[in-house]
């Protein structure tokens, strides 16, 4: 595992725009004017948001054109999603433990208020 | 650095009662929590060590404050702070039909996330899915994207 951050990879990732860009561009190569036809944003600002992928290696340039082309960096990106999965898979893997104890806890409860042998639960805060 | 965030949501059935239980005692977070040993106590303003593989080598300590604790609602606390700032986590429990929506952020400096990620990968004993992701990339990016 990379334990090393790259704060740039990590910055030009973390915008969601950004992020609905290379998702996009996942589908297949394209160029801002194309990319900016299925964004809320003009030309102008995915032309920026692109130089910003560019700058961290996420996408690749050739020219087309008048225009340039842009497509992702399969292996740049597995390197970000890499890094964005790890803190995301520790946190997930923590909330389904949790999960898992609550409800064996309510399970638990359940059936002893079930139990005739024993007094019916009750729930804090009643 | 960056400031970032992650957000899960996840349903429990389960009261938010014994939810909030869970997420806030240390019999529980020693549970959930790979291991963690502390005694931090479900009130605004508490201070606890949340300490992994006491006594061994590979010891590690952080410390924890409690920022909001609002039974059965609400907890938070910060943690792995130092001069650059730190971890802000939050749980929020909503009732949801028979049970709780459970949701969590973790917001603060992205280099301090990564590197308590990496700290607890060492003391994870059943957390797997660090490669979980690689086969897909792609497909993973995807969902990632569409989530987010």
């Amino acid at each position: 595992m990379n334990a090393t951050v790259d704060d740039d990879l990590w910055s030009a990732i973390g915008d969601p725009t950004r992020r609905r860009m290379l998702d996009l561009l996942l589908v297949g190569p394209g160029t801002a004017t194309a990319l900016s036809e299925r964004l809320p944003v003009t030309r102008q600002a995915v032309a920026k948001h692109l130089a910003v992928l560019d700058r961290v290696g996420l996408v690749r340039v050739t020219p087309a054109g008048r225009e340039r082309r842009y497509e992702v960096d399969q292996d740049q990106l597995a390197r970000a999603v890499a890094q964005l999965a790890d803190v995301g898979a520790t946190w997930d893997a923590r909330l389904q433990r949790i999960k898992r104890i609550a409800e064996a806890i309510a399970r638990a409860g359940h059936d002893a208020a079930h139990d005739p042998e024993h007094e019916p639960k009750h729930h804090r805060g009643d | 650095m960056e400031f970032g965030s992650i957000e899960r949501e996840i349903f429990v059935e389960a009261s938010p009662e014994i939810v909030f239980e869970v997420i806030s005692t240390p019999e529980h977070i020693r549970d959930w929590w790979n291991g963690a040993e502390t005694d931090v106590r479900a009130t605004p303003g508490a201070e606890a060590d949340i300490a992994w593989g006491r006594g061994s080598a590979d010891e590690h300590v952080e410390h924890l404050t409690v920022v909001r604790a609002e039974p059965p609602r609400l907890f938070s606390f910060r943690w792995v702070a130092d001069d650059t700032g730190a971890l802000l986590v939050t749980f929020e429990l909503t009732p949801s039909g028979a049970g709780t929506s459970l949701r969590m952020t973790e917001t603060g400096f992205r280099e301090k996330g990564w590197e308590a990620a990496v700290l607890e990968a060492t003391y994870a004993d059943h957390v797997r899915g660090w490669d979980l992701f690689v086969p897909n990339i792609a497909d993973h990016a995807r969902r990632l994207a569409a989530s987010r």
